[in-house]
């Protein structure tokens, strides 16, 4: 019985190739609905089977396994898929080519199913390629745009690099270790990680290629420019891509878990490139002028996150992060579909639950006081953190690399916060309130699910990755930079909202002005590739 | 070393469609066939005398597909542009193992086959085989677009057709050396670059309104669900060989 969850991955091309017979418009979303419902309720049955007897799922010749990693993210990418195929009912009704959307829906589902579910390195590269080609489709739906096609081309470049890589690094793994079979191999490289430290180059180039593979398909930087400029896609197709394309690369470096033991080089080299990543895209994401790039660039920051947690041995944090953005994310670009329909019957700009909670009209600013209340809501987390640290034990916290990310998260939440809610009118104590629980239920989800997780995943082995992660960083360390980050940040935020800077008379300052275009040029690279690689 | 001499020239290492480019020996259109039947007869030869490669003759037939890579580039023709992808892929027919080589061989003759008869059907419904100003079809002529999209998704070495599996059991099953990266990175990424413009140029873009669509007939339809079939076919075996 419990066999039957292995048909996932198929399941999408049986709904393909039925809406494919079909000619009534209105029985194609009905069909896709109804069966993809098997398939969530099929992925959450194999989730309690491999929950429950604590055994893996294996067959079509130990090809395709439905373990603990499916077992958290089949049923994400399951349940995420059965929204947008509701959402896209409506949204995609009026647009050409509604059989294509939903079949290349399906197909694309397919691969990331048989993606997640794989475990021979020939069935994960034809995922990985598969998912390539249905992405490219998905993104020049709108075939008549030039614009989505160009950048549809584009993309299609950057993740055949990743193909290459990939397909390269899988000869090469096969040349080395002699098999495809993914948990022979992870049992061969924990073996050989316990038998003593490792100096192969040919295995360091194996981790390099891996990461760069994931690294194009994440949209890190300086593979990021694919994800900003694909915005031209369907609404559904953005939610999908951001919720759960340019996740494979995490998902990659997870099951490649096991073999980056062996290559610390290459878990600093994803830190220092997820940092940047992280930093360079928040930046990109606050000085360009296009909201849905802004969006795009919000992702790819996120997505630096994530491969800072795989460089700092946090790999289960890797997972939860990224089920945790691309629900945010999904949320985000489906919520702006009934907001179009919202503005369309009201004149204003249409109000959410949360604006009607936190806003309010303040025409006057105290600046002494505002600066104040940022002062204690800057030092206040560190408190509140550092106490539940001392209460709670050490060992709450063994994953020590876990607390840098916090920061990070909360900082992600409080620049949200400025963004909705424009601190400079919206400064009330609820606003702040609002802010310092954010911070807590990220550190206590964080810590929790990621420790809950962790476990789950890795067993005792998941230790083993922060003792390899050669960049990790002590407790103290962490809060001293956290302390640093957060002044620094809010520095600037008062600066920006509350100094009264007077209109008229004021000249920008030259360089600042230099760097602001440069960052709202995206670094004119962008430009840089239509000027001089005219491929597409 | 006669043997190679043979199948330098059999599998299309040299680029011979330049004379009947240039001197009208016979049509441009009948070049393909020819090519093909040439390199189904350089698969029978080396099926027949098992030998090995030598690796200058791989170099002049890297070399010479790269001419044909930038010929490729440079045409609008489907008819041309088959023998031109037939002749950039001739490294891989000369470097792979006999056996890898005669299956990739066949799964991009069938692919290419397919892409010949899809410029048939340009020449005979508007005048030329040339797809340049028959843009978006994908929106006015299904049926053309989605066969159209089947090859180039095929031929641009994309799963699941046969010629990205066979690709991956052909560079799998050789040696890995200088050359084999280079000629591996170069087809990989030369096949997939004339496939998406040519995609980009006809299946994709805004119909034009001087043109008067005409979609494939149930004849052709047939004849395009067969190589479609062929093409699946060749998948499973690729699959089974690239798993074995």
């Amino acid at each position: 019985m419990e066999k039957l969850v292995l048909l996932i991955p198929f399941l999408p091309i049986v709904i393909a190739t039925m809406i494919g017979f079909l000619n009534k418009k209105e029985h194609m979303p009905k069909v896709a609905i109804f069966f993809s419902s098997m398939v969530a309720l099929l992925a959450l049955y194999g989730t309690y089977y491999v929950m429950s007897t604590d055994q893996d799922i294996d067959g079509f010749g130990g090809y395709l396994i439905y373990n603990e990693l499916s077992a958290i993210l089949v049923p994400y990418v399951a349940i995420l898929g059965l929204v947008i195929r509701k959402y896209s009912t409506k949204y995609m009704w009026d647009e050409p080519g509604y059989k294509r959307f939903f079949v290349l829906l399906n197909f694309i589902f397919s691969a990331i199913y048989l993606l997640v579910m794989s475990n021979n390195l020939i069935i994960l590269t034809i995922a990985w390629q598969l998912m390539s080609i249905s992405l490219y489709l998905l993104i020049s739906f709108n075939v008549e745009s030039k614009s989505a096609i160009k950048n549809g081309g584009w993309t299609m470049l950057v993740h055949k690099l990743a193909d290459l890589f990939f397909i390269i690094a899988v000869i090469l793994t096969y040349k080395t270790f002699g098999s495809f079979e993914l948990t022979e191999l992870s049992q061969k490289w924990l073996a050989l990680f316990q038998s003593g430290p490792v100096d192969d180059a040919m295995i360091y180039l194996i981790g390099f290629l891996f990461l760069f593979a994931a690294m194009m398909k994440s949209a890190i930087m300086p593979f990021h420019l694919w994800l900003p400029y694909t915005s031209e896609a369907p609404t559904p197709v953005s939610a999908l891509m951001h919720a759960g394309v340019v996740n494979v690369g995490g998902i990659l470096l997870n099951k490649m878990a096991f073999l980056l033991l062996l290559t610390p080089a290459v878990l600093n080299v994803a830190f220092v490139m997820g940092l940047i990543t992280a930093v360079f895209a928040s930046i990109l994401m606050l000085a360009v002028s296009d909201i849905k790039r802004s969006l795009g660039y919000s992702t790819v920051g996120q997505m630096g996150y994530m491969i800072m947690e795989v460089g700092l041995g946090a790999f289960s944090l890797a997972i939860y992060h990224l089920m945790v953005h691309g629900i945010f994310k999904a949320s985000l670009f489906l919520e702006s579909g009934s907001l179009i329909h919202q503005a369309r019957k009201e004149p204003n700009v249409p109000r959410r639950l949360s604006h009607e909670i936190f806003w309010e009209e303040k025409p006057q600013y105290n600046s002494i006081n505002m600066f104040r209340m940022i002062a204690f809501f800057a030092v206040f987390p560190v408190i509140v953190f550092t106490g539940v640290k001392f209460l709670l034990g050490e060992d709450l916290f063994h994953f020590n690399a876990a607390t840098l990310i916090i920061a990070f998260a909360w900082l992600t939440g409080t620049q949200l916060f400025l963004s909705f809610f424009e601190v400079s009118k919206a400064n009330s104590p609820k606003v702040i309130l609002a802010l310092i629980s954010s911070f807590i239920v990220v550190l206590f989800t964080y810590e929790f699910v990621g420790l809950a997780l962790e476990h789950f995943l890795y067993g005792k082995n998941g230790e083993l990755f922060y003792e390899v992660a050669t960049l990790h960083v002590s407790g103290t360390m962490t809060i001293l930079m956290l302390i640093a980050i957060m002044l620094v940040g809010w520095y600037f935020t008062y600066r920006q909202h509350f100094v009264g800077v007077p209109l008229g008379e004021h000249k920008p300052n030259k360089s600042k002005w230099r760097i602001y275009k440069m960052l709202a040029k995206e670094g004119y690279i962008s430009d840089l590739y239509v000027k001089y690689f005219k491929i597409f | 070393m006669l043997i190679d001499f043979i199948l330098l020239f059999l599998f299309a290492g040299v680029p011979y469609y330049l004379v009947f480019e240039k001197i009208p020996v016979m049509r441009k259109d009948k070049i393909f066939p020819l090519a093909a039947l040439l390199v189904i007869a350089g698969m029978v030869i080396s099926y027949q005398f098992p030998h090995e490669t030598s690796m200058p003759f791989v170099m002049v037939a890297f070399l010479a597909s790269l001419f044909s890579l930038h010929k490729a580039n440079q045409t609008n023709n489907l008819c041309k542009l088959t023998y031109y992808i037939l002749f950039f892929n001739a490294p891989l027919l000369i470097m792979f193992k006999t056996k890898e080589s005669i299956l990739y061989g066949v799964s991009l003759i069938v692919a290419l086959m397919g892409v010949y008869l899809m410029g048939k059907y340009y020449a005979r419904s508007y005048g030329s085989p040339n797809y340049q100003s028959v843009s978006g079809i994908t929106l006015v002529t299904p049926y053309a677009g989605l066969i159209l999209t089947v090859y180039f998704t095929a031929l641009a070495l994309y799963p699941p057709f046969p010629n990205a599996l066979l690709f991956l059991n052909g560079i799998l099953k050789s040696e890995i050396s200088i050359l084999w990266y280079l000629i591996v990175i170069v087809i990989f990424f030369g096949n997939f670059l004339i496939a998406v413009r040519v995609m980009a140029k006809t299946v994709f873009g805004k119909p034009n309104d001087n043109v008067h669509y005409i979609d494939i007939s149930p004849t052709e339809r047939v004849l395009h669900l067969l190589i479609i079939a062929a093409l699946l076919l060749l998948s499973v075996i690729g699959l089974q060989e690239v798993l074995s």
